[in-house]
């Protein structure tokens, strides 16, 4: 390999890393407003962060609206991904477009659409109104994830259940559950994480009584006031690295081959590449932002 | 749930699946299908019925301008990820599995940062007193230039928040290219530069197709970014759909935009699946 | 006369448009180890599948014990089963997928953990309770596998190519050692593999299966030896197959269409003129002059000129033309010395050698 491509390449890497760490010393600034590099330091902003009510209240009603739309998630698509991936039925494909169409739709679309639908129904302005918009927009993720792990989920087991003695519903329990569960962490991880990240609809819909906290950091952005929002951000940014970190970090400390995802002990599942560190990130695509 | 299990057993019966799929399909059509179907019924109804606010779209060359503005802006953006994620994915699907690793934990890092907090970290870099002012200072340029609130900032941004799905795109491509078919075609006598034009690089364009298409359909109903960074005498069309509903609430032309940019939307979907396939596009 | 203890009959099972099986039918007594032998697509999945219960025969019937199980779900069905793949839940060690059965059954922990423990002994691997299935080779899983299919005492016991994954000395192994603990339990045992050496070797009886039906069923001499089609000739061992038409039944004579004359051991069952297809193993072909006790005079011998010579240590392996067909002789050790490519050879055969197989 040449050498040039080579340092190119780091280039990049560097174009993506500096400004993802720039925000870290921006938190602990004592600037009032953006200034780089700052002038001192100190934590005044994460305290004013953790004491003012104007971004507490964003946060808490952030983290109530993400588990809202998990739970609503879930709770909806896991029954149809069974439906989808273990049935041949007359609207298959249909029923597949419909639960990956809000992927590929432009959010400000959408955001008009629930302006105006939700304000008919009085639902703007309150959390269910926004759980149910994230809850709209996070389908297609969690029928994603979760149907590539039931795909990959090896039948046999189940077969294999039954025939040692256990009722179908005992089956679902002790084996297929079981064996699904990462599958079903990550589907609703993601479900999470697109309605705590999620920014157009709420802008639109979520107003003052259940302001997220996406929406409160664009406009605190667009005033370009207030300095706490370095302190958000690298709050986000540390959240987000541990996260990815902490099952590399795992997977090190314990150093033991990793677990297919919900494959089971086949012996093809073994030969899974083990270096992937999230072999499910690429599915987070959403016309968002 | 209990049924799901014996695909074969009893009646197979065409219902049970639709049962399961009921509650999320009357979810979907309640707040899904509806709402959009709401934008496009105000885009023909307010303030009156009729295509007037087509028609003010096609008239307005305001409008038009913005469009085109929006389409080039994403095919720019779409192309500055290609050109420097290429190399990036080159590099980590070329190095040791420990390096690939590490490079691939940046790029999900940034993945998964939040679009606000890149775009912030760009406000930074670029503001007045920013590093890249002072640096250009420094080096002589005096009085320095104004980068932020520029078409220049918002794409700059656009571009480092988008790339981690072209690079993500590219290398899932090249990691299953065989390295036997390069030493193959270098024992059959092609140069460096050869292999990688005759061989490589025709093997890697189904990534780059994906990654490009990926990138351009996101840019093209981009609205954090551009509303934040760019220049308000240049908006791009989701930020002035914004703007037609937040201050003049005007939203029959908000919808007709909408409807249009929904529409150009699909049609890059469509073209893309004719192509080559949907399934393939979501990873 | 006494009922079969597994009496299939007629399966026939259609997906869409394919068919699958084309009316299979089999008795399997007490205690038997019935292999189903025969290429990939041929329907031997699918019939365990049916037998099993995990999918439902198009029509045909499938008893165990003289009782029906078209009305009984898999889970009761109490047959174990032994996957390709082995099918080890992923999320319980060894012991916990051997004790699973005993759970389902309600059998008390102590109890199901001495049992389970028991069956680790018997298949060889008793300190390995603890082990995830990921952590153990492919050997291990299989008897471990094994172990669970065996451990609540079931009915009937199927294997489905379950050593196709293992690399052949293993392979080797796990058949003697399958075979050892099926003896030692006495557990009606159906096997599945497309490998006709572990076919012969493990069973008591072969059903050979083409193209979703049984083409023959018997034991292992009897499909080697007097296989019922040309395709069971063919699947199993090595064979010269001779087209020919009957001169006289009651002779025993044949005229095949390249070695002319051929004398059978008894009377043939077809008429004069009927086609018929005469069977000859390579290795009961011999050299003229070495043979003892067989007539050098024709039918029942040939004049080849060799162009291949296969050795294979054990034996050699000549192929040679004879009346413009190729004709497969193989000699045993010494015998083959010094033939090499181009040799004229004259050759000859018992009459008990040949086997009449009867044009469908
Ligand atoms: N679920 C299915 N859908 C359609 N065809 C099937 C299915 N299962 C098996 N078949 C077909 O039935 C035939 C027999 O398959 P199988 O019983 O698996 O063969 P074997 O186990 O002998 O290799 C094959 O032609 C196969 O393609
Ligand atoms: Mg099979």
């Amino acid at each position: 390999m040449k050498l040039l491509p080579k340092l190119l390449g780091v280039l990049v890497a560097a174009f993506i890393a500096a400004p993802l760490f720039i925000v870290v010393p921006m938190s602990f600034s004592t600037a009032p407003s953006l200034e780089f590099p700052p002038p001192g330091y100190w934590l005044g902003y994460y305290a004013a962060y953790f004491t003012d009510e104007r971004w507490t209240q964003p946060t808490i009603n952030s983290l109530i609206i993400a588990f809202g739309t998990m739970a609503l998630t879930m709770l909806l698509v896991t029954p149809a991904t069974f439906a989808v991936v273990r049935h041949r039925f007359f609207g298959r494909g249909l029923a597949n477009l419909m639960l990956t169409m809000p992927m590929a739709m432009p959010h400000i679309v959408l955001a008009i659409g629930y302006y105006s639908y939700l304000g008919d129904l009085r639902l703007t302005q309150t959390h269910l109104g926004v759980i149910i918009a994230h809850t709209a927009l996070s389908v297609p993720v969690a029928f994603l994830i979760l149907s590539a792990n039931l795909k990959g989920f090896d039948r046999n087991l189940e077969r294999a259940a039954m025939s040692l003695g256990a009722t179908p519903l005992r089956t679902f329990w002790h084996v297929t559950l079981p064996v699904l569960r990462p599958g079903f962490a990550i589907s609703a991880l993601f479900a999470f994480i697109q309605s705590f990240d999620e920014t157009v609809v709420a802008i639109f819909i979520s107003g003052r009584e259940s302001e997220t906290l996406p929406r409160k950091m664009f406009e605190s952005i667009r005033m370009q006031a207030d300095p706490v929002i370095s302190v958000v951000s690298t709050l986000l940014f540390a959240a987000v690295a541990l996260v990815i970190l902490a099952p590399v970090v795992w997977k090190a400390v314990r150093k033991r081959p990793n677990r297919d995802c919900a494959r089971g002990g086949t012996p093809a599942a073994k030969d899974a590449a083990p270096q992937d560190v999230n072999p499910c990130a690429p599915s987070r695509v959403q016309l968002e932002a | 749930m209990l049924s799901v299990l014996n695909r074969g057993a009893a009646a197979p019966g065409a219902l049970k699946p639709w049962l399961l799929l009921l509650p999320l399909v009357l979810f979907l059509c309640a707040f899904f299908l509806v709402p959009l179907g709401q934008v496009a019924l105000m885009s023909v109804t307010e303030p009156e019925f009729g295509l007037g606010n087509y028609a003010h779209l096609t008239s307005d060359s305001l409008y038009l301008q913005v469009f085109i503005n929006t389409f080039l802006t994403a095919l720019g953006v779409a192309l500055c990820c290609l050109l420097l994620g290429y190399p990036l994915a080159y590099l980590m699907a070329q190095s040791s599995p420990r390096v690939a690793a590490l490079l691939m934990l940046l790029v999900t890092m940034s993945f998964w940062t939040s679009f606000l907090v890149r775009t912030y970290a760009w406000m930074v870099l670029l503001g007045n007193n920013g590093p890249i002012t002072a640096a250009l200072a420094f080096l002589g340029w005096n009085p320095p230039p104004h980068l932020l609130f520029t078409r220049l900032s918002s794409t700059l941004a656009m571009v480092h928040i988008l790339i981690p799905y072209m690079v993500m795109s590219l290398y899932s491509v090249m990691k299953r290219i065989d390295p036997a078919l390069l030493r193959a075609a270098e024992s059959l006598g092609a140069r460096p530069w050869s292999v990688f034009r005759q061989v490589y690089l025709p093997l890697s364009a189904p990534g780059m197709v994906n990654g490009a298409t990926l990138v351009f359909m996101i840019c093209l109903g981009f609205y954090v970014t551009p509303v934040l960074l760019g220049s308000p005498q240049e908006q791009m069309v989701a930020g002035l759909i914004g703007t037609q509903i937040e201050e003049f609430l005007d939203f029959g032309q908000a919808s007709a935009m909408a409807m249009v940019l929904l529409a150009s939307t699909m049609i890059v979907l469509t073209v893309y699946h004719r192509r080559f396939g949907l399934d393939r596009l979501w990873g | 006369m006494r009922d079969p203890y597994l009496q299939v009959s007629g399966l026939t099972k259609s997906y869409g448009s394919v068919q699958a099986l084309g009316g299979v039918s089999l008795d399997v007594e007490k205690g038997e180890f019935v292999t189903f032998l025969g290429p990939s697509g041929s329907g031997k999945t699918t019939t365990l599948m049916i037998i099993a219960g995990f999918e439902n025969a198009t029509s045909g019937s499938v008893r165990v014990g003289g009782r029906s199980l078209s009305n009984i779900p898999p889970h009761a069905r109490n047959i174990g089963i032994v996957f390709q793949n082995y099918a080890l839940f992923p999320h319980k060690t060894a012991l916990q997928n051997i004790m699973f059965p005993l759970d389902m059954r309600g059998v008390p922990a102590a109890e199901a953990e001495r049992k389970a423990r028991a069956m680790l002994d018997l298949v060889g691997l008793s300190g390995y309770g603890d082990r995830w299935p990921k952590d153990m080779s492919g050997g291990q899983q299989q008897r471990i596998a094994l172990a669970r299919a065996l451990v609540f005492e079931p009915s009937l016991l199927l294997l489905d190519e379950p050593l196709g994954a293992l690399d052949k000395n293993l392979r080797e192994q796990m058949q003697i050692e399958i075979k050892r603990i099926q003896k030692s339990l006495g557990v009606t045992t159906i096997f599945v593999t497309h490998d006709q050496s572990e076919a012969m070797t493990m069973s008591d009886r072969i059903a050979v299966f083409e193209k979703g039906r049984i083409d023959q069923i018997g034991t292992p001499q009897e499909v080697y030896r007097t296989p019922s089609t040309p395709f069971v000739a063919r699947f199993i061992g090595d064979s010269n197959l001779l087209p020919g038409t009957v001169l006289d039944p009651d002779q025993g004579l044949v005229r095949t269409e390249h070695l002319g004359l051929m004398r059978l051991p008894s009377r043939l069952a077809a008429a004069a003129g009927a086609p018929v297809t005469l069977m000859l193993r390579p290795e009961s072909i011999h050299l003229a002059g070495l043979a003892a006790g067989v007539s050098e005079d024709a039918p029942n011998r040939a004049d080849i000129s060799v162009h291949t010579v296969v050795p294979y240590g054990d034996s050699t392996l000549l192929i040679g033309r004879a009346g413009g067909a190729d004709l497969r002789i193989r000699l045993r050790g010494p015998e083959a010395d010094g033939i090499g490519s181009g040799a004229a050879l004259s050759v000859l055969w018992p009459a008990s050698a040949i086997h009449a197989i009867p044009a469908v």
